[in-house]
């Protein structure tokens, strides 16, 4: 083995592949299933020598490898030969092995617009204008999905972060989600109608707090207490559900 | 400040209006449809402006530049000043995505919508993982479900991806590049490095 390189430099078995046809200059077009078969093989073997767990996956490739070159090698009946659209059985892995490569060579185009893109910075929302959005019409449809929530519930802990003093003392102070769901409710008759997320938080000064605040209505969302609504801004607005005016 | 009398002054008005509104903006930036509404101006002339404003940023004496990705117009700073705020901000990091994760968000990217099992497919490695992560990092999201049999879920790009590569629509995307279409045409070429 002169030279070693190492599984995990590939992204799979198709790309271990093109990595053996392009190094052994075969055409791919035209491919010499047993010699990259026994490629292939020995490159496996080389890995097992060397105590790396042989994935699943290249196994699987393996097996397919396998197939193709025992249907080239296996003489055909005179019937077949007469077939003349009969189908190549390497056509469908080139095919494969194609449309990989297209895919694995875009990703390098798609890279350096990344890393350019990644060299430009933006700055985050004046703050002033953050609180004018809470300004909303609250008249707005109440609805919303789990992805809308996540989002926001990054949006309130990026501020929260944002408002942390330098120096910490803590004071241990536990809060349960019951208990919190309890002031929630008791607030409520304070709350305008449509209420967001922060002004629930208004009194949380450290994540945990958020945290509870979170679990405590997504509890109240699920009995019904509370709708809520995700706005473009990742904000979340809530109303009081059905189960008040039952 | 509304009367509507287009003059050329009003037109560099415009201009400093827009970018004062994309400086405040920020990260978020402005859809055309939040400038119109807000700008009291129609499409045109808002664009014609943005556009004025995007080559008068091109030149050398502005550190910041208008990109417009996705639906969105926003003010970001030019790459050369990368150099200079990683000096200045020892930390920033620069997110780097690893091969497979380009691979997989090209082939949702091109495809779209597309299964897990069909990427898979593609690939011949699993990749439950990688769009576990893509989607927490919200390059892409779920597209309902396929009609096929245990009716998976389908996977689309977000408009966060459309920013990431700086693109305005995947219409935008690079050409991908095609091996051994046609005739068979020596082997070596197919594999330039």
């Amino acid at each position: 083995m002169e030279f070693q390189v190492t599984i995990d430099q590939f992204e799979g078995p198709l790309d271990l592949m093109l990595h053996l046809i392009a190094e052994k200059k075969m055409d791919i077009m035209d491919l010499d299933i047993s010699v990259l078969t026994a490629q292939y093989l020995d490159y496996l073997n080389a890995m097992e020598a060397l105590h790396l767990e042989v994935v699943s996956e290249y196994l699987t490739e393996l097996a397919t490898l396998m197939e193709i070159k025992s249907k080239v090698l296996l003489p055909h009946d005179e019937m077949e030969i007469e077939d003349t659209y009969q189908e190549d059985p390497r056509a469908r892995l080139v095919a494969r092995l194609l449309e990989y490569q297209q895919y694995k060579e875009v990703a390098q185009s798609m890279n350096e617009l990344y890393y350019n893109r990644s060299l430009k910075y933006g700055k985050p929302m004046s703050e002033v204008v953050d609180q004018w959005l809470q300004e909303k019409d609250e008249t707005t449809v109440i609805n919303g999905n789990v992805e809308d929530l996540v989002k926001a519930m990054n949006r309130v802990l990026r501020r929260l972060s944002l408002v942390k003093p330098l120096e910490v003392k803590y004071a241990a102070k536990e809060l349960s989600t019951q208990e919190r769901t309890l002031q929630i409710k008791a607030r409520l008759s304070t709350l305008p109608s449509t209420f967001s997320f922060d002004m629930l938080c208004d009194d949380c000064h450290e994540v945990a707090q958020v945290i509870v605040t979170f679990l405590s209505v997504l509890d109240m969302a699920r009995l019904h207490e509370l709708v809520f609504n995700v706005d473009e801004n990742h904000q979340i607005w809530f109303k009081k559900g059905s189960a008040w005016y039952e | 400040m509304s009367e509507r009398v287009e003059t050329k002054e009003e037109v560099s008005n415009i201009e400093s209006i827009l970018e004062g509104l994309l400086f405040i903006a920020g990260d978020d930036g402005l859809t055309m449809d939040d400038l119109v509404h807000t700008m009291d101006y129609d499409e045109s002339t808002i664009a014609t402006a943005l556009n004025h404003l995007k080559e008068k940023y091109a030149g050398q004496s502005s550190g910041i530049e208008l990109d417009h990705f996705g639906a969105t117009y926003k003010l970001l700073s030019k790459p050369f000043i990368s150099r200079y705020a990683s000096k200045l901000f020892s930390q920033i990091e620069n997110h780097t995505l690893s091969q497979s994760a380009l691979e997989v968000l090209s082939i949702i990217a091109y495809k779209q919508p597309i299964t897990r099992v069909e990427i898979e497919e593609i690939r011949g490695v699993g990749c439950d993982m990688m769009l576990r992560k893509l989607q927490a990092r919200g390059l892409i999201q779920e597209a309902g479900r396929s009609e096929a049999p245990g009716r998976p879920f389908l996977y689309e790009v977000t408009p966060a991806f459309l920013d990431a590569f700086q693109l305005v629509s995947l219409d935008e995307l690079p050409k991908l590049p095609q091996f051994g279409d046609g005739s068979t045409t020596g082997d070596d070429n197919l594999f330039n490095q």
